[in-house]
C-alpha cells in the first residue's frame, strides 16, 4: 500500500541519475489502484459491520450491505456523472473550431500521436493558467483548459499540457480518482449517520438490547465485546476518512507524476511540459476559485500555496515535476 | 489418465498459439491503421493547398518558382502508389511548404490576411499530426516488429507469412512547424 518503496519506482526524495520507466511505473501503479480500491472496499464492510456489531449483532450482514450499497451508489454517480459535474462546477463551455483553432488543432495532434479517439475540448473563462481532463474513459473523455493558459504557451508548451491531460485520460486516473472521492464521500456520510444516530439514542437502545441478550445467560463477553466495538467503530470513523483522503492524495501525487511522463511520451518532448510548468509556477496572479471536489482534476493545484510538499496536497510540487521530466 | 493430460496440454497449446495469432493480428492491425491516420491528414494538406497558393499569388504572383515546386510535389503525392512513395512525396511537399511560407514572410500584407494566416494555422498542425501520426505508426510498426521477431511470434510468423516493416524517416526539421524551417 505504501507508494514509492519498491527501489525500481521513483518516489518522493530520488537521485539526481533515475531514469523513468514507464512500465515499471505503470504497472505499479495499477497494483497501487487495485490495493486501494480493495483497502476500501475492506474499510467499509469492516465500518459496516462494527455498526452492525454494535446496533444488533444479528442484523450486521445486513449493516454492511448498506454501508457497500452506499459506496456503490456513490460511485455509480461518480462514475456516470462526474464529468459533468466538474465542467459545470468549473463554468466550462465547449470549444469551436471557428473560434478556438489553435486548441483544436494541438488536441487532435496529440491525440493522434497518443492514439485515442479526440477528447472533448472545453474552455474556462479565466486568466488562471490551467487545465484538467475529465471522463470515465477515453471515448468519453473532455479536457478543460483556461483562457490563461492558452494565453500563456507556445504550441509546445500546450501539446506537452494537452498531452500530460491525455495521460490521465489515457491511464484511467480519472475514473479511479473520482471514485475514491466518491468512496471517501460514503464513509464521511456514514459517520454522519452514526454521529446522529448516537445523538438520537439509537445506538443506545441497540446497547440495552445487546445487553438484556447477555444477561438471558450468554454470559458478559457480548457486552464487553460490544463495548470495545462501540470504541473501535468511533476511532474508525474518525479515523477512516482522514486515512482515506491521505491514501487519495498519495495516490493522486503519484498520478501527477506518471501523467507527466505519459505526456512526455506522447509528445517525445518533455521539455515543452517542463517549460509551461515552470511558465504555470511563476504565475503571480488570482487563484483560481475551485471548490476542493474537483481539486484533484487540475493540471497544477489551482489553490496554489497548498502546491507545497505536503500530505495534504493533490499535486507534487512543481519543482520536482519540472526536474523529473528535465531527468527523462 | 495419461490421454487425457495429452488432451489438457494440446489445448493449453491450441489457446497459447491463439492468443499469440491475436496479437499479431491486432498490432498489424494497429499499423495499417495508423497508416491510414497519416494519409487522412496527407489528403487534408492536398485539399488546403490549392487555396493557399491562390490567396498567395494574390500578393506575391512573381514567385513562380515556388508555386512549382508545390505543385509538383503536389502532383507526386496524389501519384504515389506505395506507402514509401507518398512518404517521399510527404517531405518534398513539407520543403516546398516550408519555402513557401518563407517568402511569404516579405510580404506583410500578405502575412495579415485573414485567411491566409487560418489557412498557415491549418497547414502547419496537419504538418504537426502528420508528425504525431508518423511517430505513431512507426511505434505501432516496432511493436509489430518485435512481435514477430522475438519469441514465441517466431514460430508464427514464418506460417502467417509476416514480415518486419520498415520505419517511416522523419526529416529533423518536420517536427517544427513549417514557418520556421528556412532550410534549401
Amino acid at each position: 500500500m505504501n507508494q514509492g518503496r519498491n527501489p525500481a519506482v521513483p518516489a518522493g526524495s530520488t537521485g539526481p541519475q533515475e531514469r523513468i520507466s514507464l512500465p515499471d511505473w505503470k504497472a505499479q501503479n495499477k497494483r497501487n489502484s487495485w490495493l486501494l480500491a480493495l483497502f476500501m472496499f475492506a474499510l467499509l464492510g469492516g465500518i459496516g459491520w462494527l455498526i452492525g456489531y454494535v446496533v444488533d449483532p444479528a442484523m450486521s450482514g445486513v449493516f454492511v450491505g448498506g454501508a457497500l450499497l452506499l459506496a456503490g451508489g456513490q460511485n455509480a454517480v461518480a462514475y456516470w456523472f462526474s464529468d459533468r459535474i466538474a465542467l459545470a462546477a468549473t463554468g466550462a463551455r465547449e470549444a469551436t473550431r471557428e473560434e478556438h483553432r489553435y486548441l483544436v488543432n494541438v488536441t487532435e495532434a496529440v491525440s493522434i500521436g497518443a492514439g485515442v479517439p479526440v477528447p472533448k475540448i472545453w474552455v474556462i473563462d479565466s486568466p488562471t493558467p490551467n487545465a484538467f481532463a475529465t471522463g470515465r474513459n477515453p471515448e468519453n473523455g473532455a479536457i478543460a483548459v483556461t483562457t490563461g493558459l492558452m494565453e500563456m504557451l507556445d504550441r509546445q508548451e500546450l501539446e506537452g499540457v494537452v498531452a500530460h491531460e491525455m495521460a490521465h485520460i489515457r491511464n484511467y486516473d480519472i475514473r479511479f480518482g473520482s471514485m475514491l472521492v466518491a468512496t471517501v464521500g460514503a464513509i464521511i456520510l456514514l459517520r454522519d449517520m452514526v454521529l446522529r444516530g448516537m445523538r438520537f439514542g439509537a445506538m443506545g437502545g441497540g446497547r440495552s438490547r445487546g445487553g438484556s441478550r447477555s444477561g438471558g445467560g450468554s454470559g458478559k463477553g457480548g457486552g464487553s465485546g460490544q463495548a470495545i466495538g462501540y470504541i473501535l467503530l468511533i476511532v474508525l470513523l474518525v479515523l477512516a476518512p482522514l486515512l482515506a483522503t491521505l491514501l487519495h492524495l498519495a495516490v493522486s501525487r503519484k498520478r501527477e507524476y506518471l501523467a507527466d511522463a505519459t505526456g512526455a511520451y506522447i509528445t517525445r518532448n518533455p521539455e515543452g511540459l517542463a517549460r509551461a510548468l515552470e511558465k504555470i509556477g511563476a504565475y503571480a496572479g488570482e487563484p483560481m476559485p475551485v471548490s476542493d471536489g474537483v481539486r484533484h482534476l487540475f493540471f497544477v493545484n489551482p489553490v496554489s500555496k497548498l502546491n507545497a510538499e505536503a500530505l495534504g496536497s493533490t499535486h507534487p510540487p512543481i519543482s520536482e515535476r519540472v526536474r523529473r521530466l528535465r531527468s527523462m | 489418465m495419461s490421454t487425457l493430460i495429452i488432451i489438457v496440454i494440446l489445448a493449453a497449446l491450441v489457446i497459447w498459439a491463439v492468443s499469440i495469432y491475436n496479437r499479431i493480428i491486432t498490432l498489424e492491425n494497429r499499423y495499417g491503421n495508423a497508416w491510414s491516420q497519416i494519409d487522412v491528414q496527407l489528403k487534408r494538406r492536398n485539399d488546403l493547398i490549392p487555396n493557399l497558393v491562390e490567396v498567395v499569388k494574390g500578393y506575391a504572383a512573381h514567385e513562380k518558382g515556388v508555386f512549382e515546386e508545390v505543385a509538383a510535389s503536389r502532383a507526386a503525392m496524389m501519384g504515389a502508389k506505395s506507402v514509401a512513395e507518398s512518404a517521399e512525396a510527404a517531405n518534398m511537399m513539407s520543403s516546398a511548404l516550408g519555402r513557401l511560407f518563407a517568402i511569404s514572410e516579405n510580404y506583410p500584407e500578405l502575412k495579415a490576411n485573414q485567411n491566409f494566416m487560418m489557412l498557415q494555422e491549418e497547414l502547419s498542425s496537419v504538418e504537426n499530426k502528420v508528425a504525431y501520426a508518423r511517430q505513431f505508426y512507426n511505434d505501432a510498426v516496432l511493436q509489430f516488429n518485435n512481435a514477430i521477431t522475438t519469441v514465441p511470434g517466431v514460430f508464427l510468423a514464418g506460417p502467417m507469412s509476416k514480415t518486419s516493416q520498415v520505419f517511416l524517416e522523419i526529416p529533423e526539421t518536420e517536427r517544427q512547424a513549417p514557418q520556421v524551417s528556412f532550410s534549401s
